[in-house]
Formats: C-alpha cells, structure tokens, sequence
C-alpha cells in the first residue's frame, strides 16, 4: 500500500470506523482514539495490507481494540448521544430511530457489533465473521438472535412511543 | 428454499441482511404478495434494520500529516541509498595503487613457522585401521575356539598306554581305543558305555600291586568353577583283550560320582531347601483355602 492508497483509506474508511466505534461505546474520545490507534497499525503494517483489504483490516483492528477498551475500563460509559450529531430528519422517523438505538444499546457487545457491522457497513457474514473472529454460522445465529430480540423490543416500545 | 409457516422467519431474516441471490429474493417477495398475513411480520423484522447516518470523524488532518511526516523520512533514506550508490561508482572509477607500491608500505614481519604434524589421521588410515583390528580379532578368537574344541587327545594323561601284555594270557593288551573299536564291531549295545570311555578325557593306568595284573581307572575331568564343581567319575576297569568282549560287570554298570566341594570358598553358596508337612495340616490348610474362595465367590455373586 502506497501513501496516497493509505491517504485514501482515510478518506473513505475513518468515518465508518469512528461511527462502528462510536456507536458501540458510545464515548466520542474514546472512540477517536482507537480510530487513531487502528490508523495507525494501518500504516506502520501497511507494506503486508492490500488496498482492497484496508477497510477488512481497519475494522478488524478497530473491533479488536474496541474489546480491550472494553474489557479495560469494565463498564460502558452511559455517555448520552446528545454529543453525535444527527441529519435532519422527520418526527415519526426520529422517534422510531432513537426507540431502535435505544433497543441495540441493550444488546450484548456481541450481537450490537453485528448489528453495526451489517446494518451500517453492509458486510456479508463471512466479511464479519472474520472480522469478529467468528464462524459464518456463528454470525448467522447472532445476528438473527439480535433481530428477534430488536423487533420484540420495538414491538413493546411501540404502544408508548404512539 | 421452501417457505412455509417452520421456515419463513430465518428466511425473512436472510433477505433483510442481503444474503439471498436476487432469485431467491423474488421468491420471498412472491410468498409475500401470496400470502398477505407475513407481510406485517417483514415490515417488523424491517424496522429492526438500522439506518445509515453521517458520523464524521473530524481527525482525519492528523492521520494525513502523519503519513506525510514520515513519507519524508521515507524520501530521506531513498536519497541516501541513491548516494551511496553514487559514492560507490566513484570509488570504483578512481584506480587503485599498483602492487609495487603497496609492498613498498608493507613491514618485514616475523618469517611464519612451519607445523609439522607427525600423523594426520584421515578417514582412509581410520579405515584400515578397523578392518585390521576387526581381523585380529576375528582370527584371535579363532584360535581360542581351536583350543577349546582340541579333543581330549590333547591331555597329557590321554594317550596313556596300559600295559603291552596281559598278564593272563600273554598276548598283547590292546590301548583303549583299539578296544573299544573293537567292542562297538562286536556288541552294539555296549555303544553308550563305551562312548563313556571315549568322552573320558583322562584315561590313567593305575597298576595293582598284587599279581602284577592292570586296573585301569578311567576318570572325567570336570572343569573347575564355583557352579560346577570338580566331579570325578571313576570307573574301575580292567582292560584286557580278553575282558572287553565279556559284558560289563555290576561294578562298571553303576557310575559312582564324587564331587569335591571346597568348603573354604568363601563366595560359594550351597542351597538347602526341605518343607515337609503333615498330611492332616495340609488337609486342614486345603480347606481354609476352599473355604476363603468361597466366601470371595459368594460376595462377588451379592
């Protein structure tokens, strides 16, 4: 990988990863400074990563420095999303958004980073498989067990939220 | 793919996630417009999906001026491999001084010594050294099963003469073996007694005193070791022409064995061994045992 193809994994790969992360712990800094950590990884090993498999690799490394944050700090700061700004968007839409983070915040680690991974970076199982260290079959269950779980939560949700 | 009321639920949740082909996608949309009642439950497992927001991260600067930084170094070190080539090729250019020239700089040093080495051992004289200590040895042990299997002639007691002439009957007394060739022609079932006389290592001619006539005592040497002890098997025999073809008498018959036991060794070992036991404790032990194996029997059985 070249400078200019590591300046474009920048440019095309650091928003999604801030927002993987973001969204997971839900702390802008610390969120910031694992995006930083996992550029970096990035481009001291660029040498050994192809251009095409940056974004599988900053994921990877993000996810995984994510964990041990996780692990670290043994708790997830209840940081209010008030900090992440959001586009515009209509009222019912709001509601029915914040009724879903709301839902995958309650989720295990887990099943939220699959979530994330396929609703936002629109990865394939195998994609997140490798980049959870999981098997296919595993991510197939997770994920399907977190649907279930988001959709019976939004089904309670939605009486008091109408 | 089968879609009915078992499966739908995991195949709505493929199509959510994009992992269905487009065939497999119209399919689940067909079962859909078929029947009506799953089109609630898609609209639900669809607003589980979440939707793609704008987070930017406002650091990107620093991860390109980062990269920046240390392009430089990178174009540092590529302009001192290019200049170390450079420097090279002028070295190369410039001749070198001529040889007359460098001896002239050189020093007188100290005449080197010579080392002489008396035997350099190499593989080949490695070689014929085993295969000449690997013949000494095989011929050396030839020689000792040579003396090993010497026959018993080699005994200076073996060829040993008894008397030219019998005194009965004046004719000449035959040596042992002449006998006994004799007596194997005449008896075949003399054979194994007389095979003892052969075998005899040492055939001693011990004369009697009284009536001059000869009594030979033939004796078996035993090898003497700790285990096997010396053991001497005298045969009293007298050996004439005339009483080789009579039948052995009782006294030849019966081999008497004496062995000499050197009772002051002190490494020798002698074993003694000697149980006896009633006939009534022995019954009485019998039982105890039948009665024990029976009782092991009948817990085993519970």
């Amino acid at each position: 990988m070249t400078d200019i193809e590591y300046n474009d994994c920048v440019d095309n790969f650091a928003d999604g990863v801030y927002r993987f992360i973001v969204k997971n712990i839900r702390h802008t800094e610390d969120a910031q400074d694992i995006v930083q950590s996992a550029f970096e990884k990035l481009w001291v090993n660029r040498a050994q990563v192809l251009p095409e498999k940056a974004k599988s690799y900053l994921f990877t490394v993000a996810y995984h420095q994510m964990i041990d944050h996780i692990r670290k700090s043994n708790k997830m700061p209840l940081e209010e999303e008030t900090s992440i700004p959001h586009q515009p968007i209509n009222q019912g839409q709001a509601e029915l958004k914040q009724l879903l983070m709301r839902a995958v915040n309650q989720l295990n680690p887990t099943q939220k980073s699959l979530v994330l991974l396929k609703d936002y970076e629109g990865y394939s199982y195998q994609e997140i498989a490798e980049i959870m260290n999981l098997s296919d079959s595993q991510v197939k269950v997770y994920l399907h067990r977190a649907r279930l779980i988001l959709k019976n939560k939004l089904s309670a949700y939605a009486p008091t939220a109408s | 793919m089968q879609l009915n009321e078992s499966t739908y639920e995991t195949i709505f949740l493929l199509y959510i996630d994009n992992e269905l082909s487009p065939k497999e996608r119209l399919e689940v949309e067909d079962f859909i417009a078929d029947n009506p009642i799953y089109a609630l439950e898609m609209e639900a497992l669809k607003a589980t999906v979440l939707s793609a927001e704008n987070i930017p991260y406002a650091f990107k600067k620093n991860l390109k001026n980062q990269a920046l930084e240390t392009s430089v170094e990178e174009l540092e070190q590529d302009w001192d491999t290019n200049y170390t080539t450079i420097l090279k090729e002028d070295m190369q250019a410039i001749p070198g001084l001529s040889t007359s020239f460098k001896n002239t700089l050189k020093k007188e040093t100290a005449s080197e010594g010579k080392i002489i080495t008396p035997f350099r051992f190499n593989q080949h004289k490695f070689t014929y050294a085993a295969i000449a200590a690997c013949l000494m040895v095989f011929i050396g042990y030839q020689q000792l099963t040579k003396i090993e299997t010497l026959p018993s002639a080699a005994s200076p007691f073996v060829k040993t003469e008894i008397s030219k002439v019998s005194p009965k009957t004046n004719q000449p007394v035959k040596t042992i073996q002449e006998a006994i060739s004799k007596s194997q022609a005449n008896n075949a079932g003399k054979i194994q007694r007389k095979s003892l006389i052969q075998q005899a290592s040492i055939a001693m001619a011990e004369p009697t005193p009284d009536n001059g006539s000869l009594s030979q005592t033939v004796m078996k040497e035993m090898p003497r070791t700790y285990n096997n002890p010396m053991t001497i098997d005298a045969i009293p025999l007298t050996i004439s022409s005339a009483n080789l073809d009579a039948e052995p008498t009782e006294v030849e018959k019966e081999l008497t064995s004496y062995e000499i036991i050197d009772t002051e060794d002190p490494n020798r070992t002698i074993y003694i061994a000697n149980f006896e036991i009633d006939g009534n404790k022995f019954r009485g032990l019998t039982r105890r045992v039948s009665a024990l194996l029976k009782r092991n029997k009948s817990e085993k059985e519970k």
